[in-house]
């Protein structure tokens, strides 16, 4: 029986030792990538500090401030005169509720109008993504060309932020709701599309290539063959983004394109402090009871247990 | 009923096969439904379009197509100022990569306390989650104007603004990862009688960093993209520099810009996504 000695040759082939040279070997090459990824981030760290001129003075004497202006836009309520009316002479008595939000059939006429601007976009947009889907899909597309030019278009449609789209049409159109329905719709186009078309390319293709069989053309296979397995998924992005698009027209106004944005940028900008709340508190509230209430729609449409 | 060749069949048969399986024809009553929710959509666009007045369309439509000529058609390209266009970029890009890296190190702390798993007391869950609902709730170019107000027009404001917002979104996000966890590894931490702190190192954080981490990359991504307007209300970046010549009427120097900022978002796109495979694999997502 001969006996092993471990020391015997350089490089001992026995399982531990090939298991702790490949170990070390990993080792060695992930600090490496580790030490790269590390440099990488310092170096972006450092660059975006020096841009973005984020120095430790200038955020101590910013911080302060902060605190300072949500002090400021912080309403003076006082709770014996909380509920109080207005008084015989019209007047809402200060502290109170009342004085508070002596604007709010603006705020609301402006919220309305906010959600309706996000419904009629979220429709028209969705109707431009469903018609652009189609040809936009890789399993569905006619040719190779109107394929690559729906997916460029949907591209260019997505890429640019809808404020800037508000921006141009307020130019071309004057400001209004209309620019801003406009702007919103055509994010929504491209933003819709692309999410549509993934779930057309996931669809089974086994009903289009009966459709085919019969002797169906294409609008056919798509009526038929892919319409009805893609509605449920559509109809709940669509939702999802009917929520997107109520923020997104909150905001357009501040270019002029119509809804709360104007009010809001206005009262911040002059120095309304108290009505700063006052708008805010009713946008977040807004926001909020449509997420729920299309969380609800989702759920009744798909069914819980195919959301995710 | 007979057997009935594909030949043989009449409108008679059909109506009969309608009436005695009204069910695979569709019901009236659903028809019905489903014509009366189209029809009112369709009432719907029609009256909201009237209402935002899209006839002013005609009258816009030779001005907005001198507008889309002016955005191609390039001049004096020797005299814009690439150095200003450039830096404004890199400040958007600096801001977007310092907030969502402030907003993921907020994340971080203020997920724990919103999960679940990780925070037994409801009272301080539900207030930790609703502050977030506000920070999410409020869009991000209103934290921009809002820390306009603070800390003075700038990139800091604008620095400021996603991260607070990321902050609200990144928590939710890491919180429900936190939910999602197996939780037989924090059992076994806790069986050695490891302290809170030592059990989120241990037990969560193996878990869910990579996930932490890919999310972050999506933010990375989203702010850069919401960062590029937020010099529209004084906070930094290139979107103050798009305002200006859009106001001055340089629609060409516009155009390149956007086009400019375009490009940015795909590379940085396309490199984040590399990064994700790396960091977990493929297959992920």
């Amino acid at each position: 029986m001969a006996s092993i000695d471990v020391n015997a040759g350089p490089q001992p082939d026995d399982a531990v030792s090939v298991f702790e040279r490949h170990r070390s070997e990993l080792r060695r090459q992930r600090l490496g990538m580790n030490i790269l990824f590390i440099g990488a981030f310092l170096l972006a760290l450092g660059l975006s500090i020096w841009v973005s001129r984020f120095y430790p003075d200038r955020l101590a004497a910013g911080l302060p401030r902060i605190f300072e202006y949500f002090g400021t836009i912080m309403p003076d309520l006082q709770f014996d005169v909380l509920f109080e009316g207005r008084g015989a002479d019209g007047r809402a008595v200060p502290g109170s509720l009342t004085y508070w939000y002596s604007d709010f059939n603006v705020y609301i006429r402006l919220i309305v109008e906010t959600i309706f601007m996000a419904l009629t976009a979220t429709i028209l947009g969705a109707t431009a993504a469903f018609l652009l889907c189609f040809p936009a899909s890789r399993n569905l597309a006619p040719n190779s060309f109107i394929y690559i030019v729906s997916r460029r278009f949907m591209e260019i449609c997505r890429g640019v932020p809808e404020i800037l789209y508000a921006l141009v049409f307020v130019f071309a159109i004057g400001i209004g709701p209309l620019a801003g329905v406009l702007a919103i719709a055509i994010h929504s186009a491209g933003a819709l599309g692309k999410l549509f078309s993934e779930v057309n390319e996931n669809a089974s293709m086994r009903p289009v290539e009966g459709i085919r069989g019969v002797g169906g053309n294409w609008f056919e296979e798509i009526r038929y063959g892919v319409v009805p397995q893609v509605m449920p998924n559509f109809v709940s992005y669509t939702l999802l983004r009917f929520e997107i698009n109520v923020r997104a027209s909150s905001i357009v106004g501040f270019v002029g394109a119509g809804g709360i944005g104007a009010e809001l940028n206005r009262v911040i900008s002059l120095y309304s402090d108290d009505r700063v709340v006052a708008v805010l508190l009713l946008v977040v509230i807004t926001v909020t009871l449509i997420d729920l209430l299309s969380e609800q729609m989702r759920t009744h449409f798909i069914g819980r247990e195919n959301l995710q | 009923m007979t057997a009935m060749t594909l030949q043989s069949i009449s409108s008679s048969d059909i109506a009969s096969v309608r009436q005695s399986h009204p069910q695979a024809f569709g019901s009236t009553f659903s028809t019905i439904t489903r014509w009366a929710i189209w029809l009112s959509v369709i009432f719907y666009v029609i009256g909201s379009l009237y209402y935002f007045e899209v006839y002013r369309l005609l009258d816009a439509s030779g001005r907005a197509l001198n507008l889309i000529a002016a955005f191609f058609n390039w001049e004096d390209m020797g005299e814009w100022q690439y150095r200003q266009i450039y830096i404004g970029i890199a400040q958007t890009l600096g801001m977007a990569f310092l907030g969502t890296l402030l907003g993921t190190v907020m994340a971080l702390f203020i997920g724990f306390f919103a999960a679940r798993t990780t925070m037994p007391f409801v009272v301080v869950r539900q207030i930790v989650r609703r502050i977030l609902d506000i920070l999410r709730g409020v869009d991000q170019l209103v934290w921009g104007l809002v820390f306009v107000r603070a800390v003075g027009l700038g990139p800091l404001a604008g620095v400021l603004a996603i991260a607070v917002s990321d902050t609200g979104t990144l928590s939710k996000l890491y919180s429900e990862a936190l939910e999602n966890v197996d939780r037989k590894q924090v059992e076994g931490i806790r069986s050695t009688g490891a302290g809170p702190l030592k059990i989120a190192r241990y037990g969560y954080l193996p878990q869910v960093l990579p996930i932490f981490i890919s999310q972050s990359l999506y933010f990375f991504e989203s702010s850069t993209r919401s960062a590029t307007i937020l010099g529209l209300v004084g906070a930094g970046g290139i979107g103050m520099i798009i305002i200006e010549r859009f106001r001055a009427n340089l629609f060409d120097q516009v155009a390149f810009v956007v086009l400019n900022v375009l490009v940015c978002i795909f590379v940085i796109d396309w490199l984040s996504k590399k990064i994700r495979a790396r960091l977990i694999g493929e297959t992920s997502h």
